[in-house]
């Protein structure tokens, strides 16, 4: 009986968990987005906007959550997935959450296990992984700042 | 007594058996509606009263290809309508700052012949492995379902 009330919990609790890519370092968030405007040039990436979901959430009495998103992308990425999968413009532009925690900045990629899943033939698949090949080159670039 | 004990443990696995049929149908990847003979700007004033109603915040909104290319040179036929609701936003922080790849909210707007699809990425579908989000994002799945319907009328 003992036995199968364990196999029970383990089933119940056995779940997958997705993960990102995702890179940390020391610092504070307006040197990691200075680092990451720097990486993105160098990828020839063009940064589209930041949004401040830490301000906005603690400036009406939220908790300061120190996180924000950056959104990065570049026009041949755009006109790729226009015409290799429209859906894919859902993913478009890329974006990274930075998240400060106790003087080290992490910054992460969307997770593109649940994209790739989704698109398992090419070219679709081969776009997803070049996208993520190139946040991960940027990221790497960061990390080498 | 070991009958009783066995049958409190038959009721448990038929009810995980039960629970866990339900959490293995597919969530779709994508949400959407389509806004018959509107076009872009018609759709995106109906997103964005449909927003308010279901008592959202209006972000902002953009061409696709926004700051990538000079203004002149942007797609018309694709915008994309950010928003968000601040408590929610709050209370997935909390929960698991990986809920930020769901922030803010977003719809895509496509204008065809025939009107404007308005397209959302699933939350649901996103955090189908992420256990400690997929409840809250079940909810955020029938906002954005809402909203989307209300904006195609």
């Amino acid at each position: 009986m003992r036995r199968w009330t364990l196999i029970f919990l383990l089933a119940w609790c056995a779940p997958s968990q997705a993960e990102p890519v995702a890179v940390n370092k020391t610092g504070d968030m307006l040197q990691a987005l200075d680092d990451l405007a720097l990486a993105a040039a160098n990828q020839d990436l063009s940064l589209v906007k930041m949004q401040p979901i830490d301000t906005a959430l603690a400036k009406r009495g939220y908790e300061n959550p120190h996180i924000r998103i950056l959104f990065l992308g570049s026009a041949s990425a755009v006109r790729w997935a226009e015409v290799v999968e429209p859906r894919l413009l859902n993913l478009l532009p890329l974006r990274l959450t930075l998240i400060q925690r106790e003087g080290r900045v992490t910054v992460m990629s969307d997770d593109f296990e649940p994209w790739l899943r989704e698109f398992p033939e090419d070219p679709a698949h081969q776009m997803l992984l070049a996208w993520r090949a190139e946040l991960k080159a940027m990221l790497d670039d960061f990390m080498r700042q | 007594m070991k009958q009783r004990i066995q049958q409190v443990f038959l009721i448990l696995v038929l009810a995980w058996l039960g629970i866990s049929a339900h959490a293995d149908e597919p969530e779709p990847m994508l949400l959407s509606a389509t806004a018959q003979g509107k076009n872009m700007d018609q759709a995106v004033f109906a997103l964005g009263q449909a927003i308010v109603k279901h008592k959202y915040s209006f972000v902002r909104q953009q061409a696709i290809d926004a700051r990538l290319v000079p203004y002149a040179e942007e797609v018309r036929s694709v915008r994309l309508v950010y928003f968000c609701e601040f408590a929610k936003m709050d209370r997935v922080l909390r929960l698991d700052p990986r809920g930020a790849q769901l922030m803010p909210c977003r719809v895509t707007l496509v204008e065809t012949p025939a009107g404007v699809d308005l397209i959302a990425v699933n939350p649901a579908w996103i955090t189908q492995n992420i256990p400690t989000l997929h409840g809250e994002c079940q909810e955020l799945k029938r906002d954005y379902q809402a909203i989307l319907d209300e904006a195609s009328q």
